[in-house]
């Protein structure tokens, strides 16, 4: 196999065959015109590595030659000396901004010429790596990105389908990914007595690992409720099971609660999370005034031994809860200002009494607030409503 | 852009971090209070937060992780100067009562 293919263009035969000699002892595989245009000709046919061209030729000269090889997007790459009678920086310069990529003063010696091919083809060889390396990389970007879609359609699949209803409540949701993935995670499950069990969850971090713990809290959760009891019992069998089997870095700021259509209430455990709002009547649109459901508990995941404690609001006919996640609230604007628990309380204080209406309403007033700052955290927002 | 300092004040190892404590820089940090604390095994270790301005859920963690870290080496972590949005954050995640925390670099050094 030979080293490289080289063409060698000159319009003098004898250059041409000193230099096809010299090359072809070394192991070169050499291709030959006698002026620009039959070298086209001849790239037409194979594809040189290297071209040695003579500047002065008739019908076409070097340099229009190594201008229309570097112009043409398939050719580019293809290493053009430029042999030149004429010496001096100056033309040698005038060479380079032509786009060769090197130049050999005439008269040469053979030898100097064969040593440019030989550091020219150490050049080239590290073209191809690097080419090589960056379809590599192109490659494995796009298996990764294909991965990470199909993982976010799979974790969009975790949560509860919207608008969706169970006996005596409506609910929606709002969930915005930073990375495509997040460690956001909201269940909303049926309880066999009557009621349900709800919870909003963020996962410090973001992404993948995020995710993965995102599941990890959702599957902990339904096998706590599964087990009976309230939210205190949930929020400490989940604080267990996450502070024993994720890394120290690793937990979940929550909502846990238990609604009962029945009794008019609600208990409920807050873990180291933003305050939701409950909007009495908030179900049936209008002017409301949200009470913040405030708590002190430890987040999920930190330490075994970490206290929670449960809370009791009223939870009414035409009553509604707004969860969310602080990725909603916490984007810094350029003036440093934060839309806050605040802020969101003044908008959700006048909603449609549509909850999807009411959701949409409430992004479009956190985006308008952080404008023209994005949202750079996993953002949820979770409203449900006890029918009439 | 966070910014990091660490010096000695005799047993104790005091890590001064001013800037944004994000997802982006947490790995900044991790090192840093992980090089502090086998290099020098601190009893105490002090992290001023005076310069901080935002913390995110993933720099609550490292501080947890820190706290963790420390323990294992019978050292005790100390936060001082908690600027108001910190500790704002601090109260909403309860973590105020996970750490100890001091109002200035002084009562943290001297456990007081």
């Amino acid at each position: 196999m030979s080293k490289g293919v080289v063409l060698v263009v000159d319009d003098e035969a004898q250059i041409r065959d000193i230099l096809s000699f010299y090359l072809k002892r070394s192991g070169y595989q050499v291709l030959i015109a006698e002026n620009g245009a039959r070298a086209m000709a001849e790239m037409a046919k194979a594809q040189p590595d290297l071209i040695l061209s003579d500047l002065r030729m008739p019908e076409m000269s070097g340099d229009e030659l190594c201008r229309r090889v570097k112009g043409d997007p398939a050719t580019r790459d293809t290493y053009f000396v430029l042999v030149s009678a004429m010496d001096g920086s100056a033309s040698k310069i005038g060479g380079l901004n032509l786009g060769a990529d090197d130049m050999i003063a005439k008269p040469f010696h053979a030898q100097e010429v064969l040593a440019k091919v030989e550091s020219a083809f150490r050049i080239i060889a590290m073209q191809k790596e690097i080419k090589r390396q960056n379809q590599e990389l192109t490659r494995f970007r796009e298996r990764v990105t294909a991965e990470l879609a199909l993982a976010a359609s799979l974790q969009m699949g975790l949560l509860p389908t919207v608008p969706g209803s169970l006996p005596g409540f409506r609910y929606t949701h709002r969930y915005l990914p930073a990375e495509g993935i997040g460690g956001d995670i909201y269940t909303i499950l049926p309880l066999p007595e009557g009621g349900l069990a709800l919870m909003l969850a963020d996962v410090s971090g973001h992404g993948v690992t995020a995710a993965l713990i995102s599941a990890m809290v959702k599957t902990s959760f339904e096998s706590q409720v599964r087990l009976g009891g309230g939210p205190l019992d949930w929020a400490q069998g989940m604080n267990r099971y996450l502070a024993l089997n994720t890394l120290a870095e690793q937990f979940a700021t929550a909502f846990l609660a238990r609604l009962d259509p029945v009794q008019s209430e609600m208990r409920y455990v807050v873990a180291g999370h933003e305050a939701p709002f409950r909007l009495p009547g908030g179900a049936r649109g209008g002017l409301h005034r949200p009470e913040p459901l405030t708590g002190q508990g430890f987040m999920l995941g930190i330490d075994e031994g970490l206290p929670f404690s449960e809370r009791t609001a009223p939870m009414q006919r035409g009553d509604r809860l707004i969860l969310y996640t602080d990725g909603l609230v916490e984007v810094e604007r350029e003036d440093r200002r934060l839309l806050g628990a605040e802020g969101l309380i003044k908008v959700c204080a006048e909603l449609p009494a549509d909850a999807d209406a009411a959701a949409d309403r409430i992004i479009e007033a956190a985006r308008d607030f952080n404008e023209p700052a994005p949202f750079t955290d996993d953002v949820t927002l979770v409203l449900l409503d006890q029918v009439d | 852009m966070l910014n990091i300092q660490t010096r000695q004040e005799g047993n104790a190892s005091v890590v001064t971090i001013q800037g944004k404590v994000n997802f982006e820089v947490t790995a900044q940090l991790r090192d840093v209070i992980r090089d502090t604390v086998t290099t020098h095994q601190p009893k105490l270790l002090v992290i001023n937060l005076e310069g901080v301005s935002f913390i995110d859920s993933s720099g609550l963690g490292l501080l947890v992780a820190a706290r963790n870290s420390v323990d294992k080496n019978n050292g005790k972590l100390h936060l001082c100067c908690l600027p108001a949005q910190v500790k704002k954050t601090f109260d909403q995640t309860n973590l105020t009562n996970y750490f100890s925390i001091f109002a200035s670099e002084q009562d943290a050094l001297r456990g007081a």
